[in-house]
């Protein structure tokens, strides 16, 4: 069982260059929970992340984990505690799957120290819950969408942290990846009490795994809070300029967004309750 | 651009299954370093028996033998491996970290910098010995900033790096044929030697600082080896697991441009060997571990069997540089025609 970390922001600015993107955001991460952030292209969800894991220095406010600012620890310190998977990450022509997944363990190491049992284990665990155990000696550049995508999930499990940040794990999946992803997330939320943030393109995904919904829009936070409250009509069309009506999962009860366009729309009363 | 990127990566300290072709690998090449050391040593205008430059080496000389072997040969091959290491070792640390076999430092200007930086100090300043090496080590690193200056922006280490470098390159290297001739008092061998590169006339108190610099620099490059690798992951994958990236990346550049810079102020930018290296030892290894201790091998190899080559092998007598260049030119197109095919843009 993993400690419970707070990772918080407080006040933050936060962007590039000559681009404020963040403007004054606060928020926490429900420690030992999920957390998903939702908001439109280009809203700065990824700058959030990234700010976040001290990959962007702010511009100012902080960012404190368990109250200590993230810019005063150590690196491999902090890589121990929380561990992001990236948009787009890169991977090095000719990497096989268990070496991918074998440099999630680097923060584990130190100089001198040599590859061990304890990171054959993670590795083996990584692979396994990820469904790649098969794929492991295949090179990364011949794997489908899919499989690559699974295979970068598995070196950030690998590196065994008890806060992880995932910036759209599920964009390159079909739908029955998308739920095996997030279905995983679960477990690992469940069973090692992994605290988890991701950005999620998929509102209706985000509302259902999720504990905690974030919203991004206007360089700040719109919303925040349980996604019973937070996904709303008002919310969606504030935040993605979309009509849209909600109605209720009838698989899991959670609130679900049907967006109303100009074009194939039948009927806009609402609010039917299918359960 | 996307020109493939030709290294395998290498594995994880592997699990478990210990990486038998990389000890074959280095193994082979330490011998192939060795056997072309003892040639270099045996054969001149005459040929000695293994014997007989033993006894030379280790003082009881008998033949007359020790002059031949102890001043002439000896520093010659010791020069042939220590900046055979250097380039080798410092092209491939570029390599590996721009993610692309143009960039390796000859292409991209940083050997032509340090050349033209050691003529200058030569003939116009009158500098010799160390001061050479470090103004060498200065233009090199200043030519490598200037370049990421001038090529930044997203996605920087691409196409436009290594188009600026060829730029800068032919620039510094018409700066050093000027030179040359202004230095009228140089004989065409020299002139050769900074315009191609060239071990001869070696003379050990040149092969100290080169082989100073390569523990140095070399040892750097070792300490940051890790960190390098799984930059090539990204910089975000890479800051997430805990890698300083910008910091990594400046001393991998400070470590490669010492290398080169120090093993071009003592034999001339000995053509190709920096960009060769890496790519041969990549195939050699396959994707095992070891890139930078193979492509340290490597070039030492390639300058000994280059020299060798040059002395004896061909009609004429040619400098190492020339005969490195003749093999390193198609290899270049080879990866421009290439990198035409896979839709690049260079
Ligand atoms: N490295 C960067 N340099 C400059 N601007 C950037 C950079 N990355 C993102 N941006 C800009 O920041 C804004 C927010 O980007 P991002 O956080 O990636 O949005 P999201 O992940 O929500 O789609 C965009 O306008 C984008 O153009
Ligand atoms: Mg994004």
């Amino acid at each position: 069982m993993s400690l419970d970390h707070r990772l918080e922001a407080q006040n933050l600015c936060a962007g590039y260059e000559k681009q404020a993107i963040l403007d004054d955001v606060s928020i926490a991460l429900p420690a030992g929970k999920i957390t998903a952030i939702v908001g439109g292209n280009a809203s700065g969800k990824s700058t959030l992340l990234r700010t976040l894991t001290r990959i962007l220095p702010s511009v100012s406010g902080s960012v404190l984990l368990d109250g200590q600012s993230v810019h005063a620890m150590p690196s491999r310190k902090l890589a121990q505690i929380m561990g992001l998977l990236p948009q787009s990450p890169i991977a090095p022509e000719g990497i096989t799957v268990a070496d991918l997944v074998g440099r999630g363990r680097h923060p584990h190491h130190s100089l001198f120290s040599r590859w061990g049992a304890a990171d054959d284990h993670a590795v083996e665990q990584a692979l396994r819950a990820t469904g790649i155990e098969k794929l492991a000696e295949r090179e990364i550049d011949t794997l489908s969408g899919g499989q690559r995508q699974r295979a970068w999930i598995a070196m950030a499990l690998a590196q065994e942290t008890d806060l992880l940040l995932l910036d759209e794990p599920t964009t390159f999946l079909d739908v029955s990846h998308q739920i095996e992803v997030l279905d995983l997330l679960v477990d690992m939320n469940t069973s090692r009490g992994t605290t988890i943030a991701m950005v999620l393109h998929d509102l209706n995904l985000a509302a259902r795994y999720a504990d905690h919904l974030i919203a991004v829009a206007d360089r700040g936070i719109h919303a925040e809070g349980p996604p019973s409250e937070i996904l709303t009509e008002s919310m969606v069309k504030a935040v993605f300029g979309l009509e849209s009506r909600i109605i209720t999962d009838p698989v899991s009860g959670t609130p679900s967004m049907v967006p109303i366009g100009r074009h194939k729309v039948v009927s806009r009363s609402c609010n039917r309750k299918i359960a | 651009m996307s020109i493939a990127i030709t290294f395998p990566a290498p594995r994880t300290a592997p699990r478990r299954r210990i990486n038998r072709r990389s000890a074959l690998v280095l193994c082979l090449l330490g011998g192939g370093v060795i056997f072309l050391f003892a040639l270099t040593l045996s054969c001149g205008r005459g040929c000695l028996a293994p014997s007989a430059v033993l006894s030379a080496l280790f003082g009881s000389d008998s033949a007359g033998a020790s002059f031949v072997v102890n001043d002439l040969r000896f520093p010659r091959a010791a020069m042939s491996i220590v900046t055979g290491l250097c380039f080798g070792l410092g092209g491939v640390a570029f390599q590996v970290m721009l993610r692309n076999p143009l960039a390796s430092p000859d292409i991209v200007g940083i050997s032509a910098s340090a050349g033209a930086a050691a003529v200058f100090a030569i003939v116009i300043l009158s500098l010799n010995g160390w001061i050479v090496s470090l103004v060498a080590v200065c233009a090199g690193l200043l030519v490598a900033f200037t370049i990421w200056g001038l090529s930044s922006g997203r996605g920087g280490a691409g196409g436009r790096l290594i188009l600026v470098g060829i730029g800068i390159s032919a620039m510094l290297d018409s700066v050093t044929a000027y030179i040359i001739l202004e230095a009228p008092e140089w004989d065409r061998v020299e002139a050769l030697r900074w315009l191609t590169g060239s071990v001869n006339g070696a003379q050990l108190s040149e092969v100290a600082p080169v082989f100073a610099a390569f523990i140095l620099f070399g040892g750097l490059l070792a300490v940051s080896a890790r960190d390098l690798d799984v930059l090539r992951l990204g910089d975000d994958t890479a800051r997430a697991l805990g890698v300083g990236a910008d910091k990594t990346r400046l001393l991998v550049t400070l470590a490669a441009v010492g290398l080169v810079a120090f093993a071009t102020s003592a034999s001339g930018p000995i053509a190709f060997v920096a960009f060769l290296s890496g790519p041969i030892a990549s195939r050699l290894l396959g994707g095992s571990t070891g890139i930078l201790a193979a492509s340290a091998l490597t070039g030492a190899i390639l300058v000994l069997a280059g020299d060798f080559t040059g002395q004896f092998l061909l009609p004429a007598r040619l400098p190492v540089g020339v005969v490195t260049g003749a093999v390193g030119a198609p290899f270049l197109l080879y990866l421009i025609v290439r990198a035409n095919k896979n839709g690049g843009s260079i």
